[in-house]
């Protein structure tokens, strides 16, 4: 194993300088990403940002680009980052110049694609939060507490399943509507809307208030079939596929 | 400086804030502030599930509430608050609905019902779970329903200290992450749920934003902390990051190896075997690993390969994922390297003997979820009680106090003098921080980490204990001269971080003087030089007050007389 790693890290103060800033990091087995970006906020920039909670690929938090690879900064192994199986097809996204990246040898790490930046990788998700909200991905009858609760069978659950683990971390922004389109609800946002339209709880009524928030110019009929969202959702929710699902339904409402 | 005013402010968008802030804001105008935005709470990384008797299994027709009390009270080896912990069973079963109600995805029995699994020190299978990701599935649907409410939240805001004038907590000084501003909550209620605080060891399932900031703002303001000696350490945690492997995994049917192939629990639990509790399995590997069972000395192996790749497709896909992802092995093929580490926190912002649930001494301030001690738990949680304990006495907050009705604040005066106070010590600290010339937190914190792990772990004793005590002491001094650079405020993690080892110094100090004061073996406090519980001196809560020469320690009586106290064996 080799002793210490370089890194080719995007830094930006906020204001509209961009420069690409290289450390050399000790390494340990197991040593992630997140582990470089806090070795490097210890000794060498205490100011350096970037976002983090739970370092076990469940808060959502970390996101940021490995290599031009959307991925999550904690599930990303050092030693596996030259060597493991990216998705393909991606678009190429940049961030600044590096005219010096030795692509070889250097990890390099930028922010997530199609966000504004804040300060250094950390990006303003304030557009995915209001896309979020305007979806209304939540369920709309009164709640109560009283047993029985509502059933579902197991294959009623499972029709969910792969939806309702969606972390919200951002990734599948990396598509390229949402590079152009300032507009675009979002693959998550309408994966979270697919979430509540299959599952078998809801009422009829509630189908059509969220078929009508998503089914729009800026909505599904914006999705261009690229993909990219389950090529890079780390946790396999496909939200591409759901998108797909959610035209099916209205081709069978029709 | 900003002023924001509130009728009541909640810190922390964990289960615990999000429940509390959900049922506040129905009636009152509420802030809840958070360090992150609400899904990047540790609640999402539970995994297990959370208790409820409903019986929903054929064989657990016969749970009721009053047994899943007297397992948590037993399990907790007599140190819980057993009208605490009676009516957050009984409230169980009504909470889980309620989540059911909101939309909760929880996995299904073949009847359609909530699937239910069998947990640690429990007489009957009473977990509900949403496969082995069931806090990420209750967490999201509770900020699905506070979004639907138009809960007003501040996301990236960090609590940096609280402020009291008239003798009430009068609000609290945050930082807004992103502009780097310091902004005053005012308001007559301030619930803390901030969590826990397992950062304070190097070792830890915890989120990396477990610092215990809601504990260090309390007991600066002169709130005892409670019980902080016990100390979850949970038997399996991933060899190398300690992620957390659910006790689900147990529950499914895992087995425990040590390196001779030894299903070695028999020897410890003979009955329970691997579902005996967390601290009795905890301290079974540490002895396999310390007498030279282990696998590289370090770690045994828990084995799921005989569950077959279905099941644990389906019931545990959160564990093969995390377990490839971060000790690259499948436990479809191959056993899960495993050892001990510090998982959860009994212990926390000691609350008022007989006053309301939560209620802290300082008029106006509460304290719920991990943060809190309640006690709920007392010396040992059973798994899948934390999640329950979250979302009852989030709720239970928010409705106590709609129904007494809005607090009359401290004068305009006073409050304005007490908030300028405040923000005067921070910008102080501050400056201080930025012209000192000794050593970068991080080395404190790592110093820090590394003697918590080493002394106070799953076997303690006084000379180890002391050894801690001094090391801790020297830390507490060098935190006074740290040096960072300060000026720049925003989105400046690195200035955060200090600010939360501001909070993680004082814990650490008060769980290692608890732990020496208790002189005796308790659920998780075990001591080998006290290996007997000793209830005539001992059965009392530890609540240790700042002084005028550092920490006291002083006592409060448990709340006893519903299960009769007895020996706890399994």
């Amino acid at each position: 194993m080799k002793e210490t790693q370089k890194f080719l890290v995007y830094r930006n103060s906020g204001e509209g300088i961009i420069r690409y800033e290289g450390y050399e990091v000790p390494l340990k087995p197991g040593y992630t990403i997140l582990d470089a970006l806090f070795y490097i906020q210890d000794h060498f920039d205490s100011t350096f940002a970037f976002r983090y909670s739970c370092r076990g690929a469940i808060c959502g938090s970390c996101g940021i680009t490995v290599d031009k690879i959307p991925d999550l900064a904690c599930k990303t192994q050092i030693s596996a980052v030259k060597t493991k199986r990216n998705p393909i097809g991606l678009p190429e996204f940049h961030f600044g110049e590096h005219p010096n990246w030795d692509k070889e040898n250097e990890i390099l790490i930028e922010p997530l694609p199609n966000m504004p930046v804040l300060k250094d990788l950390v990006v303003n998700m304030d557009n995915f939060w209001k896309f979020y909200v305007e979806v209304q991905p939540y369920f709309t009858r009164d709640y109560n507490d009283v047993a029985p609760e509502s059933k579902q069978s197991p294959e009623e659950m499972n029709a969910i399943e792969r939806l309702v683990y969606c972390i919200a971390c951002g990734l599948c922004w990396a598509c390229p509507v949402n590079a152009t389109n300032p507009h675009y609800l979002g693959p998550m946002q309408l994966a979270k809307a697919d979430r509540f339209l299959r599952d078998s709880r809801i009422s009829d009524e509630h189908e059509k208030e969220i078929l009508e928030r998503v089914l729009k110019d800026d909505g599904v009929l914006a999705c261009e079939k690229y993909f990219v969202c389950n090529r890079v959702c780390p946790r396999g929710v496909m939200p591409g596929t759901a998108i797909n699902d959610i035209r099916k339904k209205m081709e069978e409402r029709k | 400086m900003r002023i924001e005013k509130f009728d009541a402010v909640v810190v922390g968008a964990g289960l615990s804030g999000l429940r509390a802030g959900l049922e506040l804001s129905r009636e009152w105008n509420v802030g809840v502030i958070s360090k992150v935005y609400p899904v990047r709470s540790h609640s999402g990384a539970a995994q297990g599930g959370i208790n409820a008797a409903l019986g929903n299994r054929p064989d657990g027709k016969e749970d009721t509430p009053k047994i899943h009390a007297y397992d948590t009270v037993y399990g907790s080896d007599y140190l819980a608050d057993q009208d605490v912990v009676m009516y957050m069973t009984e409230e169980a079963p009504r909470i889980v609905v309620e989540f059911e109600s909101m939309g909760t995805p929880f996995s299904r029995l073949e009847s359609g019902l909530i699937a239910q699994r069998p947990f640690g020190g429990a007489g009957f299978p009473r977990t509900c779970y949403a496969g082995d990701r069931t806090g990420h599935a209750l967490l999201h649907t509770l900020f699905e329903q506070c979004v639907r409410q138009g809960v007003k939240f501040y996301n990236e805001y960090f609590l940096v200290d609280l402020f009291k004038a008239d003798g009430q907590i009068a609000g609290l000084i945050a930082l807004d992450i992103k502009t780097g501003e310091f902004v005053s909550f005012r308001a007559p209620n301030v619930i803390l749920a901030t969590g826990g605080f397992g950062r304070v060891y190097k070792e830890s399932t915890n989120a990396l934003i477990n610092t215990g900031d809601g504990n260090g703002a309390a007991y600066r303001v002169g709130v005892p902390m409670q019980d902080m000696e016990f100390v979850q350490i949970h038997p399996t945690t991933l060899y190398g990051s300690n992620i957390l492997i659910s006790e689900g995994a147990r529950g499914e049917g895992g087995l425990l190896y040590n390196s001779k192939g030894e299903r070695f629990m028999q020897k410890y639990a003979p009955k329970a075997m691997e579902l005996a509790p967390r601290d009795i399995v905890a301290r079974s590997i540490q002895t396999e690993i310390l007498e030279g069972r282990g696998f590289e000395d370090a770690y045994v192996h828990l084995d799921l390969t005989h569950l077959g790749k279905n099941r644990i497709m389906e019931r545990l896909p959160g564990i093969r994922e995390i377990s490839m992802y971060f000790a690259g092995v499948d436990p479809i093929e191959k056993p899960i390297p495993i050892l001990p580490g510090q998982h959860y926190s009994m212990g926390g912002i000691g609350t008022k003997y007989n006053g309301d649930y939560g209620e802290t001494e300082l008029p106006g301030l509460f304290a719920i979820g991990e943060c809190s001690c309640l006690s709920v738990h007392g010396a040992n949680r059973l798994g899948g009680n934390s999640l329950l304990e979250t979302s009852v006495f989030g709720r239970y907050i928010g409705r106590t106090l709609l129904k007494k009705g809005k607090s009359i604040s401290a004068s305009e005066d006073s409050i304005q003098k007490a908030e300028m106070a405040a923000l005067y010590i921070i910008e102080e600290l501050l400056d201080k921080w930025n012209s000192n010339t000794g050593k970068k937190p991080n080395e404190i914190k790592e110093k820090m980490g590394e003697t918590m792990n080493r002394y106070l772990s799953v076997y303690r004793n006084q000379p180890d204990m002391e050894k801690a005590l001094k090391i801790i002491e020297g830390l507490q001094l060098d935190f006074k001269d740290i040096n960072i650079p300060t000026t720049e405020r925003k989105l400046n993690w690195g200035l955060i971080r200090a600010l939360e080892l501001r909070n993680m110094m004082d814990i650490a100090e008060a769980t290692v003087r608890g732990a020496i004061w208790r002189k005796e073996s308790r659920g998780a406090h075990w001591r080998t030089d006290y290996p007997t519980r000793n209830d005539k001196e001992y059965q009392v809560h530890t609540m240790i007050y700042p002084g005028e020469k550092g920490m006291e320690i002083k006592t409060k009586p448990v709340k006893l007389g519903i299960f009769e106290t007895k020996e706890r064996k399994y």
